[in-house]
C-alpha cells in the first residue's frame, strides 16, 4: 500500500518533471555545475550526519546502498 | 514562406551561438564540473579531504556518547574515464547508554573503537556510468561488509538521468556481554531513482528504496531487547535544489517518507541554504526536522509493580518487545550552520555547528511515547579539501 502510494508520487515527480519545461542546453548548464548544486550533497559531510542520525532514530537510508552496518548503540 | 524563413534564420543564430559556447565549454574543467552536478562524466579534479567530527549527546542527568572522529576521504579521475574514490573513518566512542528508556540508573558504560573503510570505481560513458563499491566497519563487538553495485543512463540531452543501485551486508556481533555468540545480520538493499533538471536553476531528484534486514535485529545490551528477525524498509526520498539569482544563494529542500514492517513511519523535512560571499567565504544555515511513530513492539515505561522495571505490565517472557528509546513516538529538531572559506584557489576549510533535540511532544501526526526524557545532541565538524 505504501510502497504503492510512494511508487506514483514518484512517477508523478518524474512525469510532472520530464514534460512541463523546455530542456535545458548544455551551454545553460553553468550554474547547475556549481557544487551547491550537486543533488547529493558533499560526501563527508553527509556521511556524518546520515551515520548520526542512523544511531539516534528508526528510520535510515534513502539516499545510497552499500554503507554496511555498524553497532552504534 | 515567410514564416520559414524566419525559422531558419534562427536556426542560423542560433547554430553559431551554440558553436561558441560550446567552444567556451570546451575550456579545461568547465566540462567536467558541469558533469559533477547530475555525475554523468568523470571528474577532471582529484581531491583529497580531511574532517574531523566531534559528538555528544546527553539527556537531563546524564552524559551519554562522546564520538570523537578523524576521517580521511580521496577522489581521483584516472584515464579521464575512471574514478577511484576511498575514505577511512575511526570513531573513538566513549560514554553511557541507558539499559532501557532513559534510565540513568544502571546506564551501561562503553567505549570503543571502530575503523570504517570504503572504496568505490566508477566508469564514465557517454550517456552513463557504471559503479562498484566495497565498505567494511570493525569494531570489537561487531564486523560489517557491505558490497554494491549500481548504474545510471541519462538522456541525449543529459537533463534526465536514472539511476539504480543494489547493496548487500553482511554483519556479525558478538557483544561483550555474550548474549549472543557471532550473531549474523544480513542486509539486502535495493534503489531506484531519477535525476531531473528542470531549468537553468533546478535540479530536482526522487529516490525509491527497498532494503530487507534479516538476523539478529536487536539490541544487546539494553534488557528485555528482543526484536523480530526480519525487518523491511521502504523509503521515498525527494530532493530539490534551486538557485536564487539574486542573491547567489541555493536552496536545497528534502522531503524523505520512510515506513517499515515493524509499524514505524517516519517523515523527514530538510533545508539548507548556501550563500557565498565576497572573498571566498560562504555560509549555509541549515534546519531539519523528523519525527516517527514507535515500533509495533516498543513498550511504555508502565512497569510490572512486582517486578518492577524493566519489566512491562503484562508482560510475558520470551516475547518480542523493546525499550530502546529509539523505537518509540517522537519528533526531533537539528540546527546547523556551516562556515566555508577558500583560503586558497584550490584549499577549502569548512567548519560545522548543528544543535540537535529529541522529545517525544514533537511527534507530529499523532502522540508522543510517555515517559522518556529528551536527548539533545551537538555536533561540530571540521574539514579541509584540498583539490587538484
Amino acid at each position: 500500500m505504501h510502497v504503492r502510494a510512494a511508487l506514483i508520487a514518484a512517477l508523478a515527480v518524474a512525469g510532472v518533471s520530464g514534460c512541463s519545461v523546455e530542456a535545458v542546453k548544455p551551454w545553460q548548464k553553468g550554474t547547475l555545475a556549481r557544487s551547491e548544486m550537486n543533488i547529493e550533497g558533499a560526501k563527508p559531510e553527509t556521511r556524518f550526519d546520515e551515520h548520526i542520525y542512523t544511531s539516534r532514530e528508526a528510520a535510515a537510508g534513502g539516499a545510497s546502498v552499500g554503507g554496511g552496518g555498524c553497532g552504534c548503540n | 514562406m515567410q514564416l520559414k524563413a524566419g525559422r531558419d534564420g534562427d536556426d542560423r543564430n542560433d547554430s553559431a551561438g551554440r558553436a561558441i559556447l560550446m567552444a567556451a565549454l570546451a575550456l579545461p574543467g568547465l566540462i567536467g564540473v558541469a558533469g559533477a552536478a547530475h555525475a554523468d562524466s568523470a571528474p577532471e579534479q582529484g581531491s583529497i579531504s580531511l574532517n574531523y567530527l566531534d559528538y555528544r549527546d546527553w539527556q537531563p542527568g546524564l552524559d551519554r556518547i562522546k564520538v570523537h572522529t578523524p576521517a580521511i576521504d580521496v577522489l581521483a579521475p584516472v584515464a579521464g574515464v575512471w574514478a577511484v574514490q576511498a575514505s577511512l573513518v575511526s570513531d573513538i566512542i566513549s560514554g553511557a547508554s541507558p539499559r532501557y528508556h532513559t534510565a540513568i540508573s544502571g546506564a551501561s558504560s562503553m567505549s570503543d573503537h571502530r575503523v570504517a573503510e570504503d572504496v568505490g570505481l566508477t566508469r564514465y560513458f557517454p550517456q552513463g556510468t557504471i559503479n562498484a563499491g566495497f565498505a567494511h566497519s570493525g569494531e570489537n563487538d561487531y564486523q560489517s561488509r557491505a558490497f554494491s553495485f549500481g548504474g545510471s543512463l541519462s538522456t541525449e540531452d543529459k537533463n534526465t538521468t536514472g539511476h539504480a543501485g543494489i547493496g548487500v551486508s553482511n554483519d556479525t556481533i558478538n557483544p561483550v556481554n555474550q548474549v549472543v555468540n557471532d550473531a549474523k545480520k544480513h542486509t539486502l538493499e535495493l534503489m531506484l531513482g531519477v535525476t531531473q533538471i528542470l531549468t537553468q536553476n533546478d535540479i530536482v531528484q526522487a529516490d525509491l528504496g527497498h532494503v530487507i534486514e534479516q538476523g539478529y535485529l536487536s539490541d544487546p545490551y539494553k534488557f528485555l531487547d528482543n526484536r523480530p528477525d526480519e525487518r523491511s524498509r521502504n523509503t521515498l526520498l525527494l530532493r530539490w535544489n534551486h538557485h536564487f539569482e539574486g542573491s547567489d544563494g541555493t536552496g536545497r529542500f528534502s522531503y524523505r517518507y520512510y515506513t517499515d514492517t515493524w509499524e514505524i513511519r517516519a517523515h523527514t523535512f530538510a533545508f539548507e541554504y548556501v550563500q557565498p560571499f565576497s572573498q571566498g567565504w560562504t555560509v549555509t544555515p541549515s534546519a531539519r526536522y523528523y519525527t516517527q511513530s514507535a515500533a509495533s513492539f516498543y513498550f511504555d515505561p508502565d512497569y510490572d509493580p512486582n517486578y518492577g522495571p524493566p519489566v512491562p505490565l503484562g508482560y510475558v517472557f520470551g516475547s518480542v518487545s523493546s525499550p530502546d528509546q529509539r523505537l518509540s513516538a517522537f519528533g526531533a529538531a537539528t540546527l546547523g550552520l556551516k562556515v566555508e572559506k577558500a583560503v586558497a584557489r584550490d584549499v577549502q576549510i569548512s567548519f560545522k555547528f548543528e544543535q540537535y533535540e529529541q522529545r517525544c511532544d514533537w511527534r507530529l501526526f499523532g502522540s508522543g511515547s510517555p515517559g522518556l526524557a529528551p536527548l539533545y545532541a551537538r555536533v561540530l565538524q571540521l574539514g579541509i579539501v584540498k583539490t587538484w
